[in-house]
């Protein structure tokens, strides 16, 4: 009998709480207006800007001849192709890796066998 | 909304609605353009019917055929569009879904930092394990060291390719233009002749006929009357690209949309392809014996 007196104490006193919180307006966080920094002025209309995402759609508008990847402007070995870093690596040393400088291919190597060992050999997956 | 214009309520009655902190964006559309008339109820003849059969339970959706050729010409008549394009449900998400894989699956970013092997020096262990009194280390360029390598920065340029389904793609360019008819946006014009190269001209017209900040005009095919293209060619905001051309992004990105009565039939044509084609057994790129 007393153990239910005291919850339903408990649980109005809660209710009260809950319903000061409604009803108090407003917010405690003071934004200091005069040190909001300004937006950066963009033209939104520049050339690139304005012709962004054209002929995107070559290969279903275009009888199939060409596809979107052909239009990526990059490293030959990045164009149409997306993996982790093992398989950047990878792909980068089978394509250009023969005519890469010595030392960053030497530094490519490390890198393949340093993450070869850490995916394949240590850690949750293997 | 195109109906927007900013309503604010004050407490103290009487004063100005407008608070006097209050930062308008510059693309705010605060003057509605004035609502054409419905070219269904109109005695102008339909020009043009769609070439493709429509469904029974769908009716054609109808807008005017207008001309560049002086300010102030009448529209010619009335143009039906195929409700299997031009009326599909807007499926906002698969705008969005669009949008974002135009901008991201060309993006390669080329943030790079070198890691402890990559820095230059490095390879002597700086004091012995033990005795110095100082903390132990094997290397001045490892991540803890000022100087050193990074531990998990970003490793080489890196690509975020990526491809939607083609019939996603195809839906959501039904859906721009969808949306773009819906919010009167969409102007179909006979051809793009017009009488001088003189972009003054074309600014007038838009302005006139209220058609809106930015125009994207499409026309099929790799010839453009030298008028139109002298025209647009110093214009940031008034851009004519060819029908191969057209995507989603760039129907966001301008404000209204013209299109040529050639360019509507090659659109209708190549995306109501899709509804009606077997799934690819090999890429489309190679040869199949029935399609061109």
């Amino acid at each position: 009998m007393s153990v239910f007196g005291g919850v339903f104490r408990q649980s109005s006193a809660r209710l009260f709480s809950t319903v000061l919180l409604l009803s108090h307006a407003g917010t405690c966080a003071r934004t200091r207006m005069h040190a909001v920094p300004k937006l950066r002025e963009l033209d939104r209309w520049t050339e690139k800007r304005g012709v962004f995402g054209v002929y995107d759609n070559i290969g279903i508008l275009g009888d199939f001849k060409a596809h979107p990847k052909d239009l990526i402007r990059g490293p030959v070995w990045l164009r149409g192709f997306s993996g982790n870093e093992l398989q950047r690596l990878i792909r980068k040393k089978r394509m250009v890796g023969g005519r890469m400088l010595t030392e960053d291919k030497h530094s490519l190597d490390k890198r393949i066998s340093f993450l070869y060992r850490r995916f394949n050999r240590y850690g949750k997956h293997r | 909304p195109r109906d927007f214009s900013p309503q604010f309520i004050s407490s103290v009655s009487g004063e100005s609605a407008l608070p006097s902190n209050l930062r308008l964006p510059p693309n705010l559309i605060g003057v509605a353009p004035q609502k054409r008339a419905s070219p269904s109820g109109s005695d102008l003849p339909v020009l043009r019917r769609c070439e493709a059969d429509i469904p029974a339970h769908l009716a054609p959706a109808q807008t005017w055929l207008e001309s560049l050729g002086s300010r102030d010409s009448e529209p010619l008549g009335v143009v039906d569009l195929h409700p299997d394009v031009f009326s599909v449900p807007l499926r906002l998400d698969i705008l969005h879904a669009v949008e974002v894989w135009q901008r991201n699956f060309k993006r390669i970013s080329h943030a790079k930092v070198k890691s402890r092997a990559e820095v230059s020096g490095g390879g002597r262990k700086p004091w012995n394990q033990k005795g110095s009194g100082r903390a132990r280390h094997g290397s001045i360029r490892s991540p803890l060291w000022r100087g050193g390598g990074v531990a998990h920065g970003p490793r080489g340029p890196s690509s975020y390719y990526y491809m939607l389904p083609m019939k996603v793609r195809v839906q959501g360019l039904k859906i721009a233009l969808t949306a773009k008819l819906a919010q009167d946006y969409l102007h179909i014009v006979d051809s793009l002749e017009i009488p001088t190269p003189d972009p003054h001209y074309l600014l007038d017209l838009v302005k006139h006929r209220q058609w809106g900040d930015s125009i994207l005009i499409v026309d099929v095919g790799d010839e453009f009357p030298q008028n139109i293209l002298k025209a647009t060619e110093d214009m940031k905001t008034v851009n004519i690209i060819p029908a191969i051309g057209l995507n989603v992004h760039s129907m966001l990105k301008h404000e209204s949309l013209v299109l040529t009565l050639e360019a509507v039939k090659f659109l209708e044509k190549k995306l109501l392809w899709h509804d009606v084609r077997y799934v690819p057994l090999y890429p489309f790129k190679l040869p199949y014996s029935d399609l061109p």
